[in-house]
């Protein structure tokens, strides 16, 4: 069963005076639960549908469901967990603080969440924040900024959580780190999460399913199940299976890239 | 027996904090070399003042300038000190009519600048009202406001309102519409109302921007205070200079103009006070 069905949807946007197409006709469906990536050439238009996803944008044509309901309606029920590309942290606010922000905005929507709710101290020291709580992020590393804003999606008890390109601005170090901390919270919380990249290993060792796009116009080319164990540990990355899925999402899109 | 006596276990446990206790005195010293660093920090405008105080003082008792062109520091510092409570009601209506006309200068404007910013066409219908009144020499219009308002401190606090208003209104506009695009696509991602992005973003957002131009309002009202004495009073520091200056006085006109600049100067410093306090946060601080 589908939890978010996409049927035939485009979105334009106007650029220098002319329609650019954004998104043609996408059809996809994503199961409850379930961890999946979205990688392509950058104009691609994955960003756009992670907005559609999350209630942010609107598309012109085509159906979009999300758990039975519109995309605004589930956002006017705060059901989104979102983590851009940049953390969203607001620098007047300590850590503790800006984990709160979901609960402080919104409130008359808040139906069923609350016993999905994490602790987010437990969180945080799940990540080795504990000692940096009522630090502001000033103080703290681009990485563990990131951190903040990935166990905050967790924490605030939403079931589809929207991360775009959340590790681009780390270095590959913190990256790696942060990939591994993050797959491990996801296996323990099983939420719904939609994660835009443009790193392939990082999609093989995340996801449950790859979805390979193209750019002009931004479309679907193929969509990878990904059969590796879980929990994943940090072996997988070595071993040969994990390799092949590398190889295959890059011959993928190569192959998209030059025709 | 005293039960505080300790066994031997508990002596090595003391000796072993050996390093804690060194640590403890640490926010003593910090406190020490904090005192330092602010005697550090004043020592050198203070000796330049100093300075600048004896080669006046060397240059009047040297080339013999008379007392009606330019009077001597010690003379000037002499009037203030032995009439100091001849001008202690001055500076009280003066710097009250500064300060009530900052407030009421920045009320206005913070008012103001979340209407404009929350909306183009108020902006576009307003602003130009904003700038024409402040293009306009402030000294052009304070005799018109002693005509309508009378010889009280009323006009004075309006001029110097109107004197602060101008830069908060532009940079609360700045400080409400400068928000993070990340931050504020996240807050519309949890479906916040305009209200609650205003209140949790753009408010604290503009802070640095606000307390930034109170430093220049606070001046500016300052100066609208005086002016709004010179155009019409009885009373105020700046009406303390006009009167001493007509009469030749130059002593007194020189103690009213001190005592301005260290008016100006602990007023602003208060800002500053409160920017270190509230902004601690922000990465420029």
């Amino acid at each position: 069963m589908s939890y978010i069905s996409i049927s035939n949807l485009s979105k334009r946007f106007v650029r220098r005076g002319q329609w650019t197409e954004a998104l043609s006709s996408v059809d996809l469906n994503i199961a409850k639960g379930s961890f999946v990536s979205f990688i392509g050439p950058s104009g691609c238009g994955k960003s756009t549908l992670l907005r559609i996803i999350g209630g942010l944008m609107k598309a012109e044509e085509g159906g979009i469901k999300v758990g039975g309901r519109s995309p605004q309606e589930m956002q006017a029920d705060k059901q989104f967990g979102f983590v851009p590309q940049a953390p969203a942290l607001f620098p007047w606010r300590t850590v503790l603080q800006n984990m709160n922000l979901p609960r402080e905005v919104n409130k008359r929507s808040r139906t069923d969440l609350a016993e999905d709710e994490a602790d987010p101290i437990e969180l945080l020291q799940a990540v080795g924040l504990g000692d940096f709580l009522h630090a502001y992020p000033k103080e703290l590393s681009g990485g563990m900024r990131q951190r903040v804003g990935i166990v905050r999606a967790f924490a605030s008890g939403a079931p589809i959580l929207l991360m775009d390109e959340p590790f681009s601005a780390l270095d590959e170090i913190t990256r790696e780190v942060l990939m591994h901390q993050l797959v491990r919270i996801w296996e323990q919380h099983k939420k719904t999460v939609i994660f835009v990249t443009h790193n392939i290993q990082e999609a093989v060792y995340l996801s449950d399913q790859v979805v390979i796009m193209s750019s002009r116009p931004g479309r679907i080319s193929r969509v990878v199940d990904i059969d590796l164990p879980r929990p994943r540990g940090e072996k997988i990355i070595e071993s040969p299976e994990f390799y092949q899925y590398v190889v295959r999402l890059r011959e993928s899109l190569r192959e998209r890239w030059e025709a | 027996m005293n039960p505080s006596i300790p066994k031997s276990g508990s002596v090595q446990a003391s000796q072993a904090k050996q390093p804690a206790a060194t640590r403890i005195k640490l926010p003593e010293d910090r406190f020490d070399s904090r005192l330092k660093r602010t005697g550090f920090n004043l020592l050198p405008p203070l000796l330049t003042f100093v300075l600048i105080f004896v080669l006046w003082e060397a240059l009047i008792w040297l080339l013999d300038i008379k007392l009606v062109i330019l009077p001597a520091p010690s003379g000037i510092f002499g009037e203030l000190f032995g009439e100091f409570s001849f001008y202690l009601p001055h500076i009280w209506l003066t710097f009250y009519e500064a300060v009530l006309g900052f407030m009421l200068g920045m009320a206005a404007a913070l008012l103001l600048g979340v209407l404009m910013s929350q909306s183009r066409l108020l902006e576009r219908a307003l602003l130009p009202v904003a700038v024409m009144a402040n293009v306009t020499p402030i000294v052009a219009i304070a005799p018109l406001f002693i005509i309508w308002f009378g010889f009280g401190a009323l006009p004075k606090v309006l001029i110097s309102a109107i004197c602060a208003f101008f830069p908060m209104l532009i940079n609360s506009i700045t400080g409400f519409r400068a928000i993070d695009d990340n931050n504020h696509e996240y807050l519309k991602s949890l479906h916040a109302s305009r209200f609650e992005i205003f209140l949790k973003l753009r408010l604290p957002n503009s802070l640095p921007f606000i307390l930034s131009a109170a430093r220049t309002c606070m001046s500016m009202s300052v100066i609208g205070a005086v002016v709004g004495e010179m155009s019409g009073a009885s009373k105020g520091l700046g009406n303390v200079i006009m009167v001493s200056s007509n009469y030749m006085q130059m002593e007194r006109t020189f103690a009213a103009i001190f005592l301005l600049a260290i008016m100006g100067i602990g007023l602003t410093s208060l800002v500053r006070l409160a920017e270190r306090k509230l902004l601690h946060w922000h990465s420029a601080e």
